[in-house]
């Protein structure tokens, strides 16, 4: 039997896994889709010589990845659960990088009329008095800590066949949403990307504090996980929340709407 | 449904323009799955082979789990190998989660039962003739086993395409294990879930359409080798 | 007097609740013909893979050249080297006919170049030269017993064990086949043979084994 082809395979292999230093950062799939990443980390790459393996997971998967020291470095948005990841002692130095909100969007012709609602409580309020389909992440990403934290302030269970908790990422929800003409909440930047081609529901309630959307980034505590990068994600850390991060962030247009934003200059 | 023509359109265009994160994917997929078999067929013959041909008080148990092995669900593998090589499992310090090495871990235990069931059911099907044959004219016990495999040679390579077809087509451990890592651990499958995700199902479904033609040449390869190859 | 080969004590063979073989005393001895005649599931077959050291009897025992066969894996593949079988129907290898006559060859470490010396030499010796090349599963019911005949007779073997080696074959095959055997014997290769054939024994010097039910009813 000829071995030479099995031999180049497992070469070929370990190619792949060996090369450069590789910073693991885990984040939400949002954020990876809003495709802010791919403008933001090669520079980083080319300036400490490095591989950035981004791993997109749900918020709270990307927290445990932290919190199992499977992960140098953390980018998320749930700021509950990052204060809580930093008591616990799994995350050092969290720092703002950008912000965005959320939105809530639903079709053109709003039977629900949430248009006119005064606060984002009471559009949810009005979705479930009309019973009208609402698709819900279900899956306890950032998204969905939102949602469920506005249904409390609403003073609302949600419950019935009109309210759909699908477990699935922003963009499958979204879809779904179009698909039976309902309402979703949404960050802003996975609906500008969707609102290109891929669905035509419109945003109906926006730009209330409720709605606000930050993002934070932390570091995986080197004291109890020796092995992690500290020093590099250390560097990543300065770098995105340096100028030239906040810049390429804050110019960041996706069909030619910025879709984060950067806290002013101290 | 006009996304699947647009599909077709996308894919000549992907496969004509030489993107890099399709070679990438195509690549990563057909190394990680290729090691896989390799590894999955060396374990695995020889061990439908044995438990086939050998008499021992435990054969019955070790075709029962064989046999329940193959029914495991391919997101339980996942998550066993997830615990064992995360950093807080027993092989943590090796260093294999959201590694290309990692992820071929696991599809080798998904392909495992597989070949090994496969085997099992080509020397169960062989003629009982040719062990004592061989024996006769005078192969040692190891010798007669060689040469039954030799002679079942066409059901081994269905052992061998049918746990292929398995790992080139596995999303849920590649995505567990891999990360789906750009450039990195990315195969043609997790490639394919992203894009679904993103809504883009005409991207998704033209990497779906490169998937399959990589999947038809590899397997009309080894099908053209065997042929070629009578001994 | 002659060496004895084969000595059988209380061989007893059971597969699965039928008793196949059952045979108290039984002594071969070098040299030809021994004929086993019987009716169908007289044990004729057990005894010869008895012989053939290929299945072991659940009691009983049985040695060899003198010494007793205590069965382990290591005495087995030595002793399937002095003696070989040559089955009732028997399997060619999905290869050339080269390949097959090769196979004992191969297996006693005969490199591929040399062994072409001697296929070709036993090929001649059934009457199939120039067939070396052809597709060992494409033959004719009596080619294909010639070809495993001239692959038994390759490995050059003691003891030459033949189950009904005349049964069904055209009458070219079978007078070849025959000869064969006369020619083996004259050459000191002792001879078991399993047949229906109660004529042989005014063709050839023989020794008559009678079987019924798995055992031995006279030998004359």
């Amino acid at each position: 039997m000829n071995s030479a082809p099995f031999v180049l395979l497992i070469a070929c292999a370990g190619m792949l896994s060996g090369a450069a230093v590789r910073l693991k950062l885990s984040t939400t799939t949002s954020t990876q889709d809003a495709g802010i990443l791919d403008i933001l980390l090669p520079p980083f790459e080319k300036k400490c010589n490095c591989q950035v393996n981004v791993i997109a997971v749900g918020t709270g998967k990307a927290l445990k990845l932290g919190e199992s020291g499977d992960v140098d470095v953390v980018l998320v948005h749930a700021r509950s659960l990052e204060d809580q990841f930093v008591a616990a002692g799994f995350g050092v130095n969290r720092r703002n990088v950008m912000f965005n909100d959320f939105v809530i969007i639903g079709p053109a012709n709003d039977p629900a009329h949430i248009k006119t609602a005064k606060t984002a409580a009471d559009a949810l309020k009005r979705i479930a008095a009309a019973r009208a389909p609402f698709i819900s992440r279900g899956d306890e990403s950032g998204t969905h800590q939102k949602e469920m934290e506005l249904w409390r302030s609403a003073g609302l269970n949600p419950q019935g066949r009109w309210y759909r908790s699908v477990g699935q990422g922003m963009g499958e929800t979204i879809i779904m949403a179009t698909e039976v003409r309902g309402y979703t909440i949404s960050d802003r930047g996975t609906y500008i990307k969707f609102k290109q081609g891929k669905t035509d529901l419109k945003i109906l309630f926006e730009h209330e504090a409720g709605l606000f959307n930050p993002y934070g980034v932390i570091a995986v505590n080197p004291k109890k996980f020796p092995w992690v990068r500290y020093d590099l994600a250390m560097q990543f850390i300065d770098y995105l929340s340096g100028p030239e991060g906040q810049a390429l962030i804050g110019g960041y247009r996706v069909g030619g709407e910025p879709i984060f934003f950067v806290y002013g200059r101290k | 449904m006009g996304f699947i023509a647009e599909s077709l359109r996308k894919a000549v265009l992907l496969i004509v323009s030489g993107s890099s994160d399709v070679v990438s994917a195509v690549s990563t997929s057909l190394v990680v799955s290729g090691s896989s078999i390799v590894l999955a067929s060396l374990v695995g013959i020889p061990a439908g082979i044995g438990i086939g041909t050998g008499e021992f008080p435990l054969k019955r148990v070790l075709l029962t789990l064989l046999n329940t092995l193959m029914a495991m669900p391919t997101v339980v593998v996942g998550l066993l190998v997830y615990a064992v090589i995360s950093r807080q499992g027993v092989l943590g310090s090796w260093n294999l989660l959201f590694t290309p090495t990692g992820m071929i871990l696991g599809l080798t235990l998904l392909a495992l039962p597989i070949v090994a069931n496969y085997s099992l059911s080509a020397v169960k099907g062989a003629d009982p003739r040719i062990v004592p044959t061989a024996l006769t004219l005078g192969a040692t016990r190891f010798q007669s086993l060689l040469q039954l495999t030799r002679e079942i040679r066409f059901g081994i390579l269905a052992a061998i395409i049918a746990g292929f077809g398995r790992v080139i087509s596995e999303v849920g451990a590649a995505m567990m294990l891999g990360g789906n890592i750009r450039g990195y651990t990315r195969t043609m499958t997790t490639a394919i879930a992203l894009q679904t995700e993103q809504g883009e199902f005409a991207y998704g479904l033209a990497l779906g359409i490169i998937l399959m033609g990589v999947a038809l040449a590899v397997n009309a390869l080894l099908t053209y080798v065997q042929e070629k190859r009578r001994a | 007097m002659t060496s004895i080969i084969y000595e059988l004590t209380g061989v007893h063979v059971r597969f699965g609740s039928r008793v196949a073989m059952d045979i108290d005393s039984l002594i071969i001895r070098a040299g030809c013909l021994h004929v086993l005649i019987g009716p169908n599931g007289s044990g004729k077959s057990t005894l010869l893979s008895v012989l053939a050291f290929l299945v072991r009897p659940d009691r009983g025992c049985l040695t060899f050249c003198g010494s007793p066969v205590d069965w382990s894996g290591k005495q087995l593949t030595l002793l399937r080297k002095q003696v070989t079988l040559l089955h009732q129907d028997s399997y060619l290898f999905s290869s050339t006919v080269m390949t097959n006559v090769a196979f004992g060859l191969r297996m006693r470490g005969i490199d591929q170049k040399e062994a072409r010396r001697h296929v070709e030499h036993f090929l001649a010796l059934v009457g199939m030269a120039g067939f070396e090349e052809r597709d060992a599963t494409a033959l004719s019911g009596g080619e294909a017993r010639r070809v495993a005949l001239a692959r038994a007779l390759a490995c050059r073997p003691k003891v030459l064990l033949l189950d009904e080696p005349l049964a069904h074959v055209d009458q070219e095959s079978a007078e070849i086949i025959e000869k064969l055997i006369a020619t083996q014997c004259r050459a000191g290769t002792t001879i078991v043979m399993a047949s229906h054939d109660e004529q042989i024994e005014e063709r050839l010097p023989t020794r008559l084994i009678r079987l019924n039910a798995g055992r031995i009813d006279s030998v004359t």
